[in-house]
């Protein structure tokens, strides 16, 4: 549907995303230089990752319970740095802990959507012909389906289910693969399309066709020539579905697919406040300003990317 | 060419709904008490058999699929011995709503991505490319239903600017259409014009540095002329190409703001239809979304040709 | 000759409190806030109402079953416009006893095993056909063969008989005191014309005698009703012709925060909520002029863990108990419903026959709680856990959340949450008693003999059995699956019972055996609030055609052939 004008519209594509247009690479490289601003994009990143990690070794109120005596208490207020909820449970502790929900979520789909949906893509591009009127056509059809309705069914499916029993061991664990599944499911046809353009573009070059004369495999080629030119671009994108998952996953949230209650998550808790804006303000302000924060650090990060990462030619 | 076109659409809605399809009956919980909850055991067997419960699900498909194609719809089940809504009217209400949203999402992301796109390629690597870049994805971070919460507190609760949902239409009374709408379009508008924006300027990068641009420049045409009549045209490609598959993701994607808005359009449908085990609506409605995005996509390859004269000659698939 | 179920309606727990603006309270605790307990209606004035107007009313959740109301599964969001569209036999009134409404008479005989209803005259349906015998005998044998929950309702009716056109005869299988009760049923019987009911477009050709005519409806957008201008019922206390809007248009709306949000901003002109937390928004708006409101904890419903006794743990009496001694339903109530709702001592509210202020139910007490874990652990050799089911909305989900945490706090319990994404998934559970505990909400209160249905079991064992352990009720719609032989046998003679003392200490003692077994841990009694511009009046309606003040429990809706606005603008 889309073939008649993929192969300049790929390039396009390519280019656009990752800011690695064929021609204005000079250009690029000189003016995006790692600014102060981009330091501090890899900061906070590594911060609130290793503060994620940490979680259970630092001294944290429990997530879980109540203070009963403090219910929705302000920012900096007694015992609680960044206020409680409606039942008392503070919010410092439960956006940390949360933190590792939504970052696993959001790391963790890309990390698939990247792997399957870039091998498609890889192969799609390089192959080309029948190939890549197949896995192209799989793409297609899978945009055609509403995404945010795929990935919730998908969730409700292969969500655990217990109505009775009590206290399932690892139901944590199984829904964060599970959401990371689904929404790495949704994201491999969008993937898929964007690393195709790239190896599209990348396989019809120079050095490319020159390996494929002197008789070396295809897979060869593949995995030496082109891959290497398409994960650049590929990290670029990788980051921005980081950014995208994490606002998704308050999407999924608003659906009650995301991270069950009483865990916490960035989305569930924006959620769980958001009809009561007034009632608890710290609840749902502090993880929106983390994932604001956070989103802009990813794109500062892509930056660095773009800049540090600059492969070319391969030495023949 | 048009048999082909026809065929790559049939194929499209054959797969996407037989997807549907299987995904949906993997759904747990009975549908069978979903719909009669207290039923006895011999009217949930005549249930289950009215609902070909029974058959295989390819056989159930091919039903639906042979009543879809002749145009019928169907109804809802609604229970032994009533007849359930039809399916077809729920559709005439809904669609033209999601389509509409989609229209209005997609003009003004447009109004404010293209001209900010146009510039920051125009000044590339300057501070104002930095910033709007910045700021675009500022709008990207903020989650499509804490906008439209935070508008319907101030807009609408407390200061009574706009109405808080619902759908009027446009028929009805156009001031009140677009003033219902106001809050649902700028909430989804704002987490696309990053993305558009960033499309466009990299495109526009590009083109700027063909050698048909320099011609032009050093023919005397002013700048402005540069970049709005010769330059946008063939750089709106990717941006085009990837507004035409935003669409099946903005009709059943704008669930969030038309169940927060109240606006009742198909995002709605297909969720109720799920959560009600609805499944020959459910299979109606992706297969309209499906019907929509690849006439749309079509649209879009044919925009291609007028865009771009490099294009024109090239072998079409 | 018993001509009516009467209703003895004990005193509650406050000062006489009649329409206008008193408010009667009384305090919970020493330390809490002062709870309502009875009616407190803004929308009553002296004025004399003016014709004209239409109201958009948000309701708590539209009806995906539709009301075709012999196949339907009403709701209170179903019940509302229900009520709009259709009458009802009879209407309880203000004195806590059931009245004729759209029959003229519903007479009983000596023994109260045949029940004769006479109707009206001349009154036609809104498709002009007129309500006779034959269509009333129809419209209850539907009801009584055609409803998935009546069915067990109807169950000791044997025959439904027309004596002459305005005449309908009902016979027993057993003498039914409060009959007369069931013909309103919490405003589910509403009455059909044949056109509706004999189309396979049932549940969308909507035709009744009502105050309003079906105009259109739209799942999940809005449901329109006009004025019904052949209206058989006049105010009796004015004689005007009823009712005196033009327009209602209901508007679902699930988000209760949205709801009062968009009432708020002038989007609706009425509401209705049972949550606690929008009633104390409602109220700051009202105290600044912006709104008024009709509150009601009168007759309520009530909220409770329902548990599941047909399996482990529910079906040993100590892990019931260790749940109930880990609730603190002080810190509970001030947490989740700002305090303002009453602790419910058993399923028959303030108003209801039955009602006892101090029925044995267990306080909060942390010690007994752990002793209870570990007396279950002793009798059954594993650990007290279980999960625990609710919808999934904020609201409910917070309030599990803090029912998880006092049981892993005070009782040691540790526990699973199960959230539901809809009603009709969670009833699925129910019914399937798949599940282990579930936040529920029912038994709106009525005479105590219309909570049969929901508790009584065929195959009672025999009496003096320990119930527990007993064979799971055959009635499915017991969710909780108990079959204890006390309730069971009380649930009969109460049936049957004339109206009085005796009577009264049967439903007693039904209320503190639950208590005592704990098949249900009861939580607060509802309060309704129905929320509206100041503009709009009347919200509890006429007075009965007999002239009996109006009904003033709120969990079964209200009428709406009173309603008026200042101008005939709402």
């Amino acid at each position: 549907m889309l073939e008649s004008a993929d192969t300049d519209v790929g390039t396009a594509i390519f280019g656009a995303v990752t800011g690695m247009d064929e021609r204005s690479e000079e250009e690029v490289f000189e003016k995006r230089k790692m600014g102060p601003l981009a330091w501090l994009g890899i900061g906070w990143l590594a911060f609130i990752v290793i503060i994620a990690i940490l979680a259970p070794v630092l001294p944290l109120k429990n997530p879980m319970l109540g203070d009963y005596l403090h219910p929705k208490a302000s920012v900096f207020s007694s015992g609680h740095l960044l206020g409680s909820d409606d039942s008392g449970r503070d919010v410092l502790s439960r956006v940390i802990w949360g933190a590792r929900a939504s970052l696993l979520i959001a790391f963790g789909s890309v990390l698939f959507g990247v792997l399957i949906g870039g091998f498609l893509g890889l192969l799609a591009g390089f192959k080309g012909r029948s190939t890549d009127t197949a896995l192209s056509g799989v793409f297609n059809i899978f945009l055609a389906f509403p995404q945010l309705v795929l990935a919730l069914t998908l969730v409700s499916v292969l969500a655990p289910r217990a109505t009775s029993g009590g206290v399932q061991a690892g139901e944590w664990t199984h829904r964060i693969a599970v959401v990371i599944l689904a929404v790495g499911i949704v994201s491999i046809p969008v993937l898929g399309r964007i690393t195709r353009a790239s190896a599209l573009s990348w396989t019809q070059r120079e050095f490319v066709m020159a390996a494929r004369a002197q008789g070396a495999t295809d897979k060869r080629v593949m995995l030496r020539e082109v891959l290497p030119n398409v994960v650049p671009a590929m990290l670029s994108i990788a980051l921005l579905g980081v950014a995208v998952v994490l606002v998704l996953e308050g999407a999924l949230a608003v659906f009650g697919v995301s991270i069950q209650e009483p865990d916490p998550s960035w989305g569930n808790m924006i959620y769980s406040q958001l009809s009561n804006l007034n009632s608890a303000p710290a609840v749902w302000i502090v993880p929106s300003i983390l994932i604001f924060v956070s989103v802009l650090a990813l794109n500062y990060l892509g930056d660095v990317v773009r800049a540090r990462f600059d492969v070319r030619e391969s030495a023949l | 060419m048009i048999v082909r076109r026809l065929i790559q659409l049939i194929v499209v809605l054959i797969v996407v709904t037989f997807f549907a399809s299987l995904l949906t009956s993997f759904l747990p919980g009975d549908p069978v008490t979903t719909i009669a909850p207290f039923s006895s055991a011999a009217d949930r067997a005549q249930i289950r058999n009215q609902l070909n419960l029974n058959e295989n699900i390819v056989v159930r498909y091919g039903d639906w699929l042979g009543h879809f194609l002749t145009g019928d719809m169907g109804r809802e089940y609604a229970g032994t011995g009533v007849r359930g809504q039809a399916i077809s009217a729920r559709i005439q209400d809904s669609l033209p709503r999601s389509l509409l949203l989609m229209l209005y999402v997609q003009i003004l992301t447009l109004l404010i991505a293209v001209p900010l796109g146009v510039y920051s390629a125009y000044r590339a690597g300057s501070r104002f490319d930095d910033l709007s870049n910045g700021f675009a994805f500022l709008l990207l971070s903020v989650p499509v239903y804490v906008v439209a919460t935070l508008m319907l507190l101030f807009l609408s609760i407390q200061n009574h600017a706009l109405p808080s949902e619902g759908w009027v239409a446009l028929t009805t009374n156009p001031v009140e259409h677009f003033k219902h709408l106001a809050m649902p379009v700028i909430a989804i508008t704002v987490g696309q014009v990053a993305i558009y924006a960033r499309l466009l300027r990299s495109d526009m990068v590009a083109t700027l540095q063909e050698d048909y641009i320099l011609m032009a420049k050093s023919k005397g045409i002013s700048d402005g002329r540069v970049l709005w009549r010769h330059a946008l045209r063939p750089s709106s490609l990717t941006l085009l190409t990837v507004a035409g598959l935003n669409v099946g993701s903005l009709i059943g994607g704008a669930l969030i703001v038309e169940v927060i808005f109240h606006l009742n359009g198909l995002g709605f449908a297909i969720s109720d239809a799920i959560n009600r085990r609805q499944y020959v609506a459910l299979q109606d409605y992706i297969a309209v979304v499906a019907i929509v995005y690849v006439l749309v996509n079509f649209a879009v390859d044919g925009l291609y040709r007028v865009l771009d004269p490099r294009i024109r000659g090239a072998r079409i698939g | 000759m018993t001509v009516f179920a009467t209703v003895a309606a004990l005193a509650v727990i406050a000062s006489a409190c009649g329409g206008g603006s008193s408010k009667s309270s009384t305090p919970t605790s020493a330390a809490g806030p002062a709870t309502t307990a009875g009616i407190v209606d803004k929308s009553a004035t002296d004025a004399k109402p003016v014709p004209g107007g239409s109201i958009t009313y948000g309701l708590e959740a539209d009806t995906s079953g539709g009301f075709c109301l012999y196949k339907a599964q009403l709701a209170i969001g179903g019940i509302q416009v229900a009520r709009t569209i259709y009458d009802t036999l009879t209407m309880p009134g203000g004195d806590g006893k059931i009245h004729p409404y759209l029959a003229q008479s519903v007479t009983g005989s000596a023994n109260n095993t045949i029940w004769t209803i006479k109707l009206r005259p001349n009154i036609k349906f809104t498709d002009n056909t007129p309500l006779d015998a034959a269509t009333v005998k129809e419209n209850l044998d539907h009801y009584r063969k055609d409803n998935q929950l009546f069915v067990f309702v109807f169950a000791d009716i044997t025959a439904v008989d027309v004596v002459d056109p305005l005449t309908v005869k009902v016979t027993s299988k057993v003498p039914w005191t409060a009959f007369p009760w069931f013909l309103w049923s919490s405003s589910r019987l509403g009455i059909m014309a044949k056109a509706q009911m004999e189309s396979p477009d049932c549940n969308t050709k909507l035709i009744g005698t009502g105050p309003f005519e079906f105009v259109s409806w739209k799942f999940g957008d809005k449901f329109v009703a006009k004025k019904n201008p052949n209206y058989w019922y006049h105010d009796p206390k004015t004689g005007a012709q009823l009712p005196y809007l033009d327009q209602i248009t209901y508007v679902p709306q699930e988000d209760g925060a949205k709801r009062t949000g968009s009432l708020e901003a002038g989007d609706y002109q009425m509401i209705h909520t049972s949550d606690a937390l929008q009633t104390v928004q409602i109220r700051t708006d009202v105290a600044a002029g912006k709104l008024a409101d009709t509150e009601s904890d009168k007759y309520p419903e009530l909220g409770y863990s329902m548990l599941n006794v047909t399996k482990a743990p529910f079906n040993n009496l100590a892990a019931r108990q260790a749940f109930a001694y880990s609730v603190d339903r002080v810190t509970y109530n001030k947490l989740r419903n700002a305090g303002i709702l009453q602790q419910a001592s058993g399923p028959f509210g303030p108003g209801v026959d039955g009602y006892l202020a101090v029925t044995g139910v267990p306080n909060f007490d942390p010690t007994k709680a752990k002793a209870a874990a570990a007396q279950y652990k002793q009798e059954t050799g594993k650990d007290l856990t279980f999960t625990i089911s609710h919808t999934a909305d904020p609201s409910t989900t917070q309030d599990a959340v803090l029912i998880q945490q006092m049981l892993k706090q005070n009782g040691g319990i540790t526990t699973q949450l199960n959230a539901v994404p809809d009603q009709s998934t969670l009833i699925n559970l129910a019914i399937g008693r798949q599940y282990d505990a579930v936040l529920w909400r029912n038994n709106p209160g009525a005479d105590p003999d219309t909570q049969y249905v929901w508790w009584h079991c065929g195959n009672s064992p025999a009496a003096g059995t320990n119930p527990n352990g007993a064979a799971p009720c055959d009635n499915p719609v017991n969710f909780g699956g108990f079959n204890d032989p006390v309730i069971n046998s009380d649930l009969d003679k109460g049936r049957s019972a004339p109206l009085g003392p005796a009577r009264t200490k049967i439903y007693e003692e039904i209320n503190k055996r639950f208590a005592s077994q704990l098949w249900n841990l009861w939580s607060q009694y509802t309060l309704w609030t129905v929320a509206y511009k100041t503009s709009v009046h009347n919200v509890l309606g006429p007075a009965l055609p007999d002239g009996a003040a109006p009904f003033e429990g709120l969990p079964t809706g209200h009428p709406v052939s009173g309603l008026w606005c200042d101008n005939g603008q709402c």
